[in-house]
């Protein structure tokens, strides 16, 4: 029996009146309050120019006197997250499956372990990753001591100079077991003999990986570049739950200060322009995500 | 086609309606009259049944033990009612109430915190119970009502005064090596160096770690010594300075020299700081007198404050009331209030909890004996002033602890500090 589109409309109609509800109405009540002053109530900018323009180091979306070291704002650290986040992660991921598939025994375990790290809940990632750079007990702060470079020997995450590269170093850690789940799925896709070919031609390991085995992955690649970044602009409970964000702001995020307005503020206004101005960076990440899902 | 335009239509229809109600109920918020302002409700006579209060309370081990020994107390003469504890620290608290309050509930009908600027802005936005004629207040020790008044009204009940920092250390340690408690700057200077030539320990001091506030607990208290109690209480009112000369000398001649010569950890997580020193990785932790509410050996225990120190910090917790705990509820919970900020200290302050009575008319031979000196002054008028960052609070609080924390990483920044803590503090910026 063919439906008519009244009646899809009518079928529709109850998930579109929830989504409605849920989604749609705060997203708009959100812009709405962005643009509202806290007090009067009426329309103003100042709730973007004060969140961009607060020169508190602990809030802070651009700091105004750059340092050779963080606290750069957190707006940048988010930036400089994903910049080092996303190459690393899809590199790793796509080296890693392919050695676990092809060159490695056993390579299903190994990824079986790696894939610990998106197990368990953010919270608990940052915590251990703040012990993997805390002095005496975690696994960088010994090494570099074994190497006598006292400079990182010591807890990472107490230095303005080392913490935000403590917190991205350790998502790597968390994020890379996603990353190699899913090329290891794309790679599965790959037809056995296309490899074969490559070699029976001649092709070193290197040239069939980068050759034949990369530009069969760009579906799987552009996932994983997608969800990393989206992942790193509204990270939150990772770094709260290992440095709050300190010290000094040095590890802050958008979505720390947004939570800062929002909790310990109540000022919902200034809260709602952080998350307007977190959704519009993250716009142009799910603009390119719709776009290849579709192709 | 035609059913294809009228299925249009129903959707445009409806896409309008939906619109149109978002910006409708998004108005109606902000044009809505604000909530009624809140009147004070005075104490009366508790009721006769059963209840249950929830008291929402930060404490563990000996300091929650000696507040259980209270109320199990007060319970012997009220069966009727039954206590639950809700147990959430001060900046747990901090970050749910506000919304909490905003919905008009609240997680327990007594709630604690040190910070009094929290509780004065609850009550500026009309959310809690003004306490003004609950007890008289006179018979308290001074100054601590006046931080949770507003408008002339008090919203808080000061309870459990400690002091902070005292610098800890083992007696038996001290025995071991043939070291005293210093009695000048230089004998102090001299003891950190003594102790850092000991292989025993990894630095001299431990400095602790949470928030942040042991780091600047340590650096109000050279503050005090260096300084005075009273340019303690400048810099809180902002009347005086971080960058006033006087204080970049406290910090430039004194403090930085000391770290930089490397008689202080860097910050350990508190509690894991008090095993550490108690196990003999470090000779000295200063932290507040409730340390000793937690040490394995009370016997063992040895304190003394910097050397020249006029005055100490003197802090104490509020006990604090939702508007919104229901009316017929309130008699016991004001009955409660009233027996803890009085006899339910002194039972407090019987064991080594680290604290002593706010309330002047307490037995001073019941409580425990070492504190007994402490107590005596703080009824006498003894220089005590409030923590600096509980009383100026907000987002100051949080920078003053994250910069005392990186003075201790990072001692050259010293100056950086000073200038960021005198630009962000409300006095400067209005």
């Amino acid at each position: 029996m063919r439906r008519t589109r009244k009646q899809i409309f009518y079928f529709l109609l109850p998930a579109f009146s929830l989504v409605t509800v849920f989604v749609i109405y705060p997203i708009v009540y959100s812009v709405i309050l962005s643009f509202l002053d806290k007090s009067t109530g009426a329309f103003t900018l100042d709730n973007y120019i004060r969140i961009l323009t607060d020169t508190n180091p602990l809030k802070a979306l651009v700091v105004r006197n750059w340092g050779p070291t963080p606290p750069w704002g957190a707006l940048i650290h988010n930036v400089i997250w994903v910049a080092i986040h996303v190459p690393v992660t899809v590199f790793g991921s796509l080296l890693i499956a392919y050695l676990l598939k092809y060159h490695v025994k056993g390579g299903n375990l190994i990824k079986t372990i790696m894939y610990v790290g998106m197990v368990i809940p953010p919270a608990v990632g940052g915590l251990i990753a703040m012990f993997m750079f805390y002095e005496r007990i975690g696994v960088f702060p010994i090494i570099f001591g074994w190497l006598g470079v006292e400079s990182l020997s010591k807890t990472w995450v107490l230095y303005r100079e080392t913490a935000l590269w403590a917190l991205i170093l350790g998502s790597i850690w968390v994020w890379m077991g996603f990353g190699i789940v899913v090329v290891s799925a794309g790679l599965e896709a790959i037809p056995r003999s296309h490899i074969e070919a490559a070699k029976v031609f001649g092709a070193s390991s290197w040239k069939t990986f980068w050759k034949v085995v990369v530009p069969q992955l760009k579906p799987v690649i552009t996932v994983v570049m997608v969800m990393t970044a989206l992942w790193d602009m509204k990270i939150f409970d990772f770094v709260w739950a290992s440095s709050k964000g300190g010290p000094l702001g040095a590890s802050n995020v958008m979505a720390i200060i947004m939570y800062d307005y929002f909790i310990r503020d109540l000022n919902y206004n200034a809260a709602s322009a952080v998350a307007v101005l977190l959704t519009l960076f993250i716009s142009p990440i799910i603009y390119i995500a719709i776009k290849r899902m579709r192709e | 086609m035609a059913a294809t335009a009228k299925s249009r239509k129903y959707l445009y229809i409806v896409a309008t309606v939906v619109i149109v109600a978002i910006i409708g109920v998004a108005l109606y918020y902000f044009l809505a009259p604000p909530p009624p302002t809140p009147t004070p409700t005075q104490p009366t006579a508790p009721p006769a049944q059963k209840v249950k209060i929830r008291v929402q309370i930060g404490w563990s081990g000996k300091e929650l033990e000696a507040f259980d020994l209270a109320v199990k107390e007060y319970l012997k003469t009220h069966p009727n009612i039954e206590i639950e504890y809700v147990i959430m620290r001060a900046e747990d608290l901090a970050a749910v109430l506000p919304a909490q309050l905003e919905a008009r509930t609240y997680p327990a009908e007594i709630m604690v915190t040190p910070w009094s600027w929290f509780i004065v802005e609850q009550a500026k936005k009309g959310h809690l119970e003004d306490l003004s004629n609950l007890l008289p207040w006179g018979d308290f020790v001074p100054g601590y009502t006046d931080l949770v008044t507003y408008n002339g009204k008090i919203y808080g009940v000061p309870f459990g005064l400690y002091f902070k920092p005292l610098w800890w250390y083992r007696k038996s340690v001290f025995q071991q090596y043939g070291l005293s408690e210093p009695k000048t700057w230089d004998e102090f200077v001299a003891l950190l160096d003594k102790l850092k030539a000991i292989p025993q320990f990894k630095k001299p001091v431990v400095i602790g770690d949470t928030l942040g506030w042991p780091a600047s607990d340590v650096v109000e208290g050279f503050i005090i010594a260096l300084g005075s109690p009273d340019m303690h209480s400048a810099l809180t009112k902002g009347t005086l300075k971080f960058n006033d000369p006087s204080v970049q000398a406290i910090f430039r001649d004194k403090l930085v020299p000391l770290i930089k010569a490397g008689y202080f950890s860097e910050p350990v997580e508190w509690t894991s700081a008090h095993e550490l020193w108690w196990n003999g990785e470090y000779a000295i932790y200063p932290l507040g007198s409730f340390l000793a509410s937690m040490a394995k050996d009370p016997n063992d225990l040895g304190a003394f404050v910097i050397p020249g120190s006029t005055g100490l910090i003197g802090n104490v917790d509020f006990f604090f009331v939702s508007k919104y705990v229901p009316d017929d509820l309130k008699p016991v919970v004001y009955d409660f209030l009233k027996w803890l900020a009085t006899e339910g200290q002194v039972v407090m302050a019987s064991i080594p909890s680290g604290r002593v009575p706010t309330w002047k008319k307490a037995d001073v031979n019941k409580i425990y004996a070492p504190f007994r000196d402490l107590y005596q002054k703080a009824v006498t008028g003894y220089k005590f002033v409030p923590d600096m960052d509980d009383t100026v609070g907000g987002d100051w609080q949080r920078l003053f602890w994250e910069y005392c924390k990186v003075l201790f990483t990072s001692p050259d920044r010293w100056s950086e500090m000073l200038t960021e803590l005198t630009r962000q503090h409300p006095a400067t910026k209005g």
